[in-house]
């Protein structure tokens, strides 16, 4: 019964927001698709039209990993219960995250626009504060079902906050927080691209252009190249993570 | 010498777990502990070194005063102190001299040990210790491929690493085997005899108790209810310590 009502009312939104299957058909028949073949693979695999700009967008994606994930490691440990040195540093820590995960994604690229001109450098910035809270949400969880038992024999011992947490805690969450770190650079691989797409620079900046000149056969050329990349990365990636946890 | 003078613990929702407890323990003495679960065995321990505060009373250890000490004071009464624990807690993603080194933490400056760049005179006691308790070989095993008798001689090598003057025991031997208990009971009685370090043991199982203790300490809701020389003891001050008859739960082999 639940499923005819969500058919139904799917049915029915659908018709409210202009939802009208016949447009694919249009879409598909378009003779502008014969503009996307042949690839000219000689100006695909050029280094300055292409390989370049893909390694700046690499380059992006991997200092943006860097520093949203190294600054979101100590965040994590002053958010949790468990390892934060005192009551005011968990709070406080906490209350600059929800300040960070409450505003859009897209509006800090926006504000570091404004700040900063469009580019690469932008780009990263916003991509760390992405990484950030994207690393902080997963690590967290891992921090606070650490076991506190090693903890309490670090403590017990008489040891200073710091390296408690350290010698303690760190050994066993570690692991996870690489793993988070691959699966966070594969996501900001991808959106460098997306971001290149709105002036960041990179391989989306390349596309942006080639569309711009209707190239659509370069632009398909291009991102089929990015499929790849990007796939053999994610394997790579998976694989690695599979060993670590 | 550790010596409780009218000390209480009085748990946030109400529960008294030590009532008004007294008790002098001199240097160099083998106490065993024993009560019901919930006599208030854990809290005593860890009353002594401050992992639980002492809602009432002075707990002197070597003449400090545990109860409202500063972080810094608690530092240093705690790094005299060795604990080992029911569960062993280890750190088991790691090797057994990184546990060990732990052991180590307080003398060692804090930047050194975030970094893990720890000085060769903490790695050469580290070993001392895993020497004495007889797993030396193992320094670089990850600790959770060991038995379970093989990571509590870890965590008791960890508490000899701090070179202490006191040693706490809450229930080291609850998760091991028969065979297992008696050789870590065994490793902690010689540790006591050999480097004269005050030893404290919770025991919940009463045969141990006997053949390992010099003194035994019976604790009920609470309150010391007997304090004494092992020699005195019968299976009537057991029956009063633990309000009913002993059943074969409380030995640890049941081999009469």
């Amino acid at each position: 019964m639940a499923a005819v009502l969500v058919v139904a009312y799917t049915l029915v939104a659908g018709r409210t927001v202009g939802f009208d299957l016949s447009t694919f058909w249009q879409v598909w028949s378009n003779p502008l698709w014969e503009k996307f073949w042949p690839i000219p693979w000689g100006w695909v695999l050029d280094r300055h039209n292409v390989l370049d700009p893909l390694v700046e967008t690499f380059q992006i994606a991997i200092v943006s990993t860097l520093i949203g994930c190294g600054l979101a490691l100590p965040l994590a440990f002053a958010m949790s219960p468990l390892t934060a040195p005192n009551r005011v540093v968990l709070v406080v820590s906490r209350s600059i995250m929800n300040v960070v995960r409450a505003v859009p994604d897209l509006f800090w690229a926006k504000l570091l626009v404004t700040a900063v001109g469009i580019g690469a450098f932008a780009g990263s910035w916003a991509l760390s504060v992405f990484s950030l809270a994207v690393m902080v949400k997963l690590f967290s969880e891992t921090v606070d079902g650490a076991d506190p038992r090693p903890l309490e024999a670090a403590r017990a011992a008489g040891g200073r906050h710091m390296p408690v947490v350290r010698t303690g805690v760190l050994p066993t969450v570690l692991p996870e927080y690489v793993a988070y770190g691959l699966y966070v650079f594969e996501l900001n691989i991808r959106a460098s691209v997306v971001l290149g797409l709105v002036g960041a620079g990179g391989i989306g900046r390349v596309v942006e252009a080639q569309r711009q000149y209707f190239r659509f056969d370069r632009v398909l050329g291009v991102l089929v190249l990015v499929f790849v990349v990007v796939f053999v990365i994610e394997q790579v990636s998976m694989a690695v993570r599979k060993r670590l946890v | 010498m550790i010596e409780f003078r009218d000390v209480s613990v009085t748990y946030r929702g109400g529960v008294r777990a030590l009532r008004n407890v007294d008790l002098t323990i001199d240097d160099g003495e083998f106490v065993v502990v024993v009560g019901l679960s919930g006599a208030g065995k854990s809290t005593l321990l860890r009353a002594m070194n401050g992992l639980i505060p002492a809602t009432g009373g002075s707990i002197t250890v070597g003449g400090t005063e545990v109860v409202g000490a500063s972080n810094a004071e608690l530092r240093d009464v705690r790094s005299r102190i060795g604990m080992i624990f029911q569960t062993f807690n280890l750190v088991h993603r790691t090797s057994v001299m990184n546990n060990v080194l732990m052991g180590r933490l307080a003398g060692v400056p804090a930047w050194r040990s975030t970094l893990g760049i720890w000085p060769a005179t903490d790695r050469e006691a580290a070993m001392a210790a895993l020497e004495r308790v007889g797993i030396v070989e193992k320094a670089y095993v990850r600790a959770s491929n060991l038995s379970g008798g093989q990571q509590q001689r870890v965590g008791i090598a960890r508490a000899l690493a701090q070179e202490p003057s006191v040693m706490l025991a809450d229930e080291p031997v609850a998760a091991l085997d028969p065979v297992t208990s008696r050789q870590v009971m065994g490793d902690l009685q010689r540790i006591n005899l050999d480097l004269g370090i005050t030893t404290l043991v919770n025991l919940h199982f009463l045969d141990l108790a006997r053949e390992f203790g010099r003194r035994l300490v019976g604790l009920r809701e609470g309150e010391v209810v007997f304090d004494g020389d092992i020699d005195d003891v019968t299976d009537e001050t057991f029956r009063e310590i633990y309000g009913r008859a002993i059943t074969v739960d409380d030995l640890k082999t049941a081999d009469g």
